[in-house]
């Protein structure tokens, strides 16, 4: 196949395009990662308020529906987390999975 | 989900009101025979949360109840005035008791609420499991 000089310009576009699009990729990466590790702090934040409400309803100084808000906030976050790292697993598995 | 956590909020609110309702009624029944005791009443109001974002009950004011106190004849009494008149306290015990009945009605409607917005967002999230 015989490249015209004039061609090369246009193939030269269509590659840059191309490197562009995985840069934004990597961009997508980072910015999931970054929400993610966001989620998982508030996560952490929650799941420390539970047990700090637990220690105080179990030394008898907290309240029990204190308690039970706080508990149920626990197990609302720490089902979305676990629900969500279910989904992102089974889709790196499938990923593994495609035939290459 | 954000919506559902300001219901449970809400909700919670709602239940810290009324135990604190309850909590006054107590005193109340507590002290309905006491000399001179002036029954209690709490007065709510609302208030929008910022933080969370929803709309909450708290309890604004105690106020006294001003009403005529209980008074019996009982010259024997200890705290008899000149005319053998004791003066008891005004509170009703019958009052408090339906005002305890309604309180408890009011903690159980938030508590469904709370239950049901728990639910909720479980189930939601049940669309993602396998």
């Amino acid at each position: 196949m015989k490249i015209e000089s004039v061609v090369a310009p246009a193939f030269y576009d269509q590659a840059k395009k191309a490197l562009d699009t995985q840069a934004g990729a990597e961009d997508a990466g980072a910015n999931f990662s970054k929400a993610l590790e966001a989620a998982l702090q508030e996560m952490h934040r929650t799941v420390q308020a539970g047990e700090a409400a637990s220690t105080a309803a179990l030394s008898g100084t907290g309240d029990t529906q204190a308690l039970v808000e706080a508990l149920t906030a626990t197990e609302m976050a720490l089902e979305t987390a676990v629900v969500v790292r279910d989904r992102v697993v089974e889709a790196y598995q499938e990923v593994l999975r495609m035939p290459v | 989900m954000f919506d559902l956590k300001s219901a449970m909020k809400s909700a919670a609110s709602g239940m810290n009101v009324q135990s604190f309702r309850l909590r006054i009624l107590g005193e109340n029944i507590a002290n309905a025979d006491t000399s001179g005791y002036q029954r209690k009443t709490v007065m709510f109001r609302n208030d929008f949360d910022r933080a969370q974002g929803a709309t909450v009950v708290r309890t604004d004011s105690v106020v006294l109840d001003r009403s005529a106190p209980r008074q019996i004849l009982d010259p024997g009494h200890p705290l008899a005035d000149d005319k053998g008149v004791v003066t008891l306290s005004n509170v009703n015990p019958l009052v408090e008791i339906a005002d305890a009945r309604e309180a408890q009605r009011s903690y159980q409607t938030n508590l469904s609420i709370f239950d049901q917005a728990r639910r909720m967002h479980s189930q939601t999230l049940g669309l993602l499991r396998r």
